[in-house]
This record gives C-alpha cells, sequence and structure tokens, in this order.
C-alpha cells in the first residue's frame, strides 16, 4: 500500500469498504463509491449544504456504538460502519418523506420518493399544507445570492414561510437566468418562455440568440452582466461561434505563413 | 408621510455594515411606526446588500412591520396563564371598542391590536399592554376605560 493510502480511512458502507480523507463527509464519499443515498436539499453547486430535508440520514457505528446522521454534512473523522438502508433509517426515512409530502403535497417529486419509500399511511391526521411544492430547501436563495443577484429570498416565518422576491413585485435584480429554477428539487419555481420572452418571478425578459447560428445565449440582462463582469461588450454571438471564428482566423493566418 | 430625508438621517447614523441592518430598521420602526418601501430601498444601497435580504428581516421579526401601525400599540397576551384567565374575552372587548382584528390598525391611525405570547406577568392575568404600559389582571369591563383615557389624551395634545 502507498503512503497515501495509509492516511485514509476506511469506511465500510452497505458492506463496501470504501475510503476517504479525514473530514470528507460521508454522503461524498457514498457517491464516489457508488453507493446510492436519497437527497433533496443538497447540491454539488455548493460547498455548504443546507442540511435541512433530512432525507439523507444514515446509521453510522463507531466502536460499537450505533447513530443516526445527516450524511450530507457529516464529517468522516475515524473508522466507521455505515448502514443506508438498515431497518432503523427505512422507517426514519419514510417519516420525514411523509413529512415532507405535507409540506409540498402538489410536488410530484416528492409524492414519488414518499411513496417509494414506504407511503404516508399513518399520517392522516396531518392536514396538508396548501404550500404547493416548495419544501423551503432554500436552494434557491442559495443560488440566487452566489450569483450575487440576491433577487429571492425567504419571507415571513412559521407556516407562511415561503420563497419570494420583495413585496412579491418583479424584482429590480433578478436578471432571469433560471439558477433557481434549475437548481430547485421540487419543481416549485415555475417560468415561462416562448421565442422571444421568458417570464419568471413576475418579470418578463428579451431572449437573445446567436446572431451566427441562432442559438439561445440567454437574457438581455444575464448578457449584460456577464459583459459588466468582465469588462467586456455584450456579446453578439454564442461561445461556440466566437471560438469557431477564432479558430478560423487562426487557420487563415497560419496558412499564409 | 415619510421623507427621504428622515429616512437618510437615520440610515446615516450607521456605518455601512450589513450587521447595523435590524437596529436600522429598528430606528425607522419606532419614527414612523413601520418600515417604509423607500426604506429598504435606501438602506440596501447604504449597505450594498440586497434588498431581498433585509425584506427577509423585515417580515420575519415581528417587531417590525411593512405597514403603518398605529400610534397605540395594544398588546393582549394569550399566553397560557392568560389564556386560560381569559384573554379571548379581551380580545373581543377590544374588538367591540375599536372594531378591529388582532393584527390591524384602526382608520383613524390611533390604534393597532396584536397578540402576543407570555409577557413574564403571569401571576397578574390576564395582561394587556398599551404603548409598553402593563395593565393587569383586567377585567373586560375595563377595556373601554383605559382606551378612552388614551383617547382623550390624543385629544388633549390636538387642543
Ligand atoms: S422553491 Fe425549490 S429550491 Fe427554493 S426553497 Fe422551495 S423547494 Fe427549495
Ligand atoms: S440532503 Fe442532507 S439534509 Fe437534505
Ligand atoms: S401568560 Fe400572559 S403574562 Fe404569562
Amino acid at each position: 500500500m502507498s503512503e497515501l493510502v495509509k492516511e485514509q480511512i476506511k469506511v465500510l458502507i452497505d458492506g463496501k469498504e470504501c475510503y476517504c480523507e479525514k473530514g470528507e463527509y460521508l454522503y461524498d464519499v457514498a457517491k464516489r463509491n457508488d453507493i446510492f443515498i436519497p437527497v433533496l436539499c443538497r447540491s454539488d453547486a455548493f460547498e455548504d449544504h443546507r442540511a435541512c430535508c433530512r432525507v439523507c440520514i444514515v446509521e453510522v457505528e463507531t466502536r460499537g456504538k450505533s447513530k443516526v446522521v445527516t450524511s450530507c454534512v457529516y464529517p468522516i473523522e475515524e473508522e466507521c460502519t455505515v448502514y443506508t438502508q438498515s431497518e432503523k433509517i427505512k422507517e426514519e426515512r419514510a417519516v420525514v418523506m411523509a413529512l415532507l409530502a405535507h409540506r409540498a403535497p402538489d410536488s410530484d417529486v416528492i409524492g414519488g420518493m414518499a411513496e417509494g419509500m414506504g407511503g404516508t399511511e399513518g399520517f392522516a391526521r396531518l392536514t396538508p399544507l396548501e404550500a404547493g411544492k416548495c419544501i423551503l430547501c432554500g436552494l434557491c436563495v442559495q443560488a440566487c445570492d452566489s450569483l450575487g443577484t440576491g433577487a429571492i429570498s425567504t419571507v415571513l416565518r412559521g407556516t407562511e414561510k415561503r420563497v419570494d422576491t420583495p413585496y412579491s413585485n418583479p424584482s429590480k435584480a433578478c436578471i432571469g437566468c433560471l439558477s433557481c429554477a434549475n437548481v430547485c428539487p421540487t419543481g416549485e419555481i415555475v417560468f415561462e418562455e416562448n421565442e422571444k420572452t421568458r417570464t419568471i418571478w413576475k418579470r418578463e425578459f428579451e431572449l437573445v440568440y446567436c446572431e451566427e447560428c441562432g442559438a439561445l445565449m440567454g437574457t438581455k440582462e444575464m448578457l449584460e452582466r456577464a459583459a459588466a463582469e468582465t469588462g467586456v461588450e455584450t456579446p453578439k454571438v454564442c461561445d461556440a461561434c466566437r471560438k469557431k471564428a477564432m479558430a478560423d482566423e487562426m487557420m487563415h493566418t497560419y496558412r499564409f505563413v | 408621510m415619510v421623507s427621504a430625508e428622515e429616512v437618510a438621517r437615520i440610515i446615516e447614523a450607521y456605518p455601512a455594515d450589513r450587521r447595523f441592518a435590524l437596529a436600522a430598521m429598528q430606528d425607522m420602526q419606532n419614527e414612523f411606526n413601520y418600515v417604509p418601501e423607500e426604506g429598504l430601498e435606501m438602506l440596501a444601497e447604504h449597505l450594498g446588500c440586497p434588498i431581498a435580504q433585509l425584506f427577509a428581516m423585515a417580515t420575519f421579526y415581528k417587531a417590525l412591520s411593512l405597514t403603518p401601525k398605529g400610534k397605540h400599540i395594544i398588546k393582549i397576551c394569550n399566553g397560557t396563564a392568560c389564556h386560560i384567565r381569559g384573554a379571548m374575552n379581551l380580545v373581543t372587548g377590544v374588538k367591540r371598542e375599536l372594531n378591529i382584528e388582532p393584527g390591524e390598525t384602526t382608520e383613524d391611525g390611533l390604534f393597532s391590536v396584536e397578540i402576543v405570547n407570555c409577557v413574564g406577568s403571569c401571576a397578574l392575568a390576564p395582561v394587556m399592554l398599551v404603548d409598553g404600559i402593563y395593565h393587569n389582571k383586567l377585567r373586560v369591563e375595563q377595556v373601554p376605560g383605559i382606551i378612552d383615557s388614551y383617547r382623550a389624551k390624543d385629544g388633549e395634545q390636538h387642543d
């Protein structure tokens, strides 16, 4: 064994021997080894995770003691044995999913997962919220903030809490990039698009197409923002066409040297 | 109406650092009885943060309101002790007198009514606060008198 491997921690996940560095999150180790753990509020796009849906719980056994942990944010510190599908986990995950299904009754994703994990029977006394599909994971807000846009946030609190723009008005800050809709695990964030425009968070954006090949480049605001950040002029052709033009030019030059 | 100068005066008393957002919003609440939209916009600019973040805070804290609150704030405690001792009767009494539900403000802008949780005076339940003054072991018959006394005070000031 090489020096490197010796420093690694051995983790037995569902009977499979895996190795990781100290401090790595359990979910990441499992995923790298093709072991499936369900997640909702975790996205590869971010390093810090919301850790609020609790779907990713697993059982960890260290020195004979076992505990249930949230795998997406559980850093591995020492050798341990992990069960992602033990009876206890199956049972608890089913409860978590049943609760989420009552929180977001309109979401097919959540409903499907809940069904697959044991159904929502036994929870009849809970009234589903009229809350659509949102599980309030906050990934959309995180995505928007991480891009420096900050157009949406959670508003109100308790049972009334939801994600929205300030005063539910079309946001001046929004650039129509769809990051929020793309990262949302439940499909709560809706947008409309036709050939000319895209509408999201009640605001309409003009779509821009590549002058060369006609590919969709995004909204006017997206291109302007990107251009302003890199200090270049707003592009008129898409990346692919720009590269092609550059390559053509280069070929041209070289042909004559 | 809220003037931009007044808002600016409140905001500029604080350094341009996000941790002062709540303090500035509280000052606006005290000054105007609510946090006006212009106020949020100017504060966002001053602190260099998205207005959405301030809006999240403004809607989270009960002490902040986005619509103008009344001049006098009536808080009826509905904590366990007060609830058992008939807090909801007080709510009805106040409603009879002012014709508004908890969370609302009278048309003349004089009173707002709120239901709050335990205010730490359970032995004296039921408790109602007007502008922070405790009215203890309150009977519903006393409500009109208390409200009238605030009306009268305002009347004097106007004359
Ligand atoms: S809208 Fe989607 S991404 Fe945003 S909080 Fe709700 S479920 Fe999460
Ligand atoms: S994925 Fe781990 S808590 Fe949501
Ligand atoms: S319950 Fe009203 S003061 Fe404690």
